[in-house]
């Protein structure tokens, strides 16, 4: 009995136990690839690229009023497809609630204007008078954005 | 000592974690770093009707506007500026002259209705890169004065 105290050395076991920190990797791989996608505000559509346009901070606030104008002209108010003619009252109810008095217009590139100009009638006649028309800047070559002359 | 010798053997059964470490790591890292990027855009205003009891506006004369004629499907788009046509190119050229001598850097735009989206941000680019501070979209709802 007393000869076997010190056997305890011979199995001592040099790995770390990585299990715990493999789970908490996945929980945390699988937080980041569902948390992803869902930070877009509005529908994904394929933006307009101009040269200059000014950082909006604002459009990816939970409760903006983002209206996404898709490519065949139907239109979702953040992620609701809603008919057109629909789109005064539901403005007009958020705007009392509103901070940011601005609406947000997501417009495909290759929508018809008059599917966007019809957006913007109906958000005028809720009172809206300040417009923000998502865009992306424009990449020329390897993704280096131009340098514009006279820009801002 | 005796009682240890059954269990000897250099055996592991535990499966080698660490490439699964190193590809969710990786993964991990990727997720982190491309987080959606800042939302940008142009900024435009609506022409509300003014108030049935407003003034007049006596400068009306002075008012740009940049029209975007539809020259049918495929073809680039044509640009007025107040019914005078200009080119593409020129237009920042142009609108840097005209406002140039003016206070009020105020624009409209108009656009007939089957020009794709992309050439009316295009021109409300051009007008920003110009100078011009403000500017507002026209439709037909709003010049028929509704």
């Amino acid at each position: 009995m007393a000869i076997a105290k010190r056997n305890e050395g011979a199995k001592v076991n040099s790995n770390i136990n990585v299990t715990p920190m493999v789970d908490v990797m996945l929980v945390l791989l699988i937080i980041f690839m569902v948390i992803t996608p869902m930070l877009q505000n509005g529908v994904s559509v394929d933006l307009a690229q101009v040269n200059n346009p000014e950082r909006m901070p604002d459009a990816e606030k939970e409760d903006a009023m983002v209206v996404s104008v898709m490519r065949d002209g139907t239109v979702y108010f953040r992620s609701d497809k809603i008919p057109v003619d629909q789109l005064t009252q539901k403005v007009k109810d958020r705007l009392v609630s509103q901070q940011d008095k601005r609406v947000y217009v997501k417009a495909d590139a290759r929508a018809r204007f008059g599917a966007v100009v019809a957006v913007v009638d109906n958000v005028r006649s809720a009172g809206v008078d300040d417009l923000g028309l998502l865009t992306d800047q424009k990449k020329v070559g390897l993704g280096a954005p131009r340098a514009t002359t006279g820009g801002q | 000592m005796s009682m240890a010798v059954g269990s000897g053997g250099g055996q592991n059964a535990d499966m080698n974690v660490t490439p699964l470490i190193d590809v969710l790591l990786v993964l991990i890292i990727i997720f982190m770093v491309i987080n959606p990027p800042q939302p940008k855009g142009l900024d435009a205003l609506v022409p509300q009707p003014p108030p049935p009891n407003a003034p007049k506006n006596n400068t009306p004369d002075r008012t740009i506007v940049v029209q975007l004629i539809d020259r049918g499907a495929g073809q680039e788009p044509g640009v007025k500026i107040n019914n005078e046509d200009t080119t593409w190119d020129g237009l920042g050229a142009r609108l840097t002259d005209i406002f140039k001598t003016r206070a009020e850097k105020v624009m409209f735009v108009k656009g007939d209705d089957n020009v794709p989206f992309a050439d009316v941000a295009n021109v409300i680019d051009i007008a920003h890169a110009s100078g011009v501070d403000k500017v507002g979209l026209i439709t037909a709802k709003i010049e028929a004065g509704g």
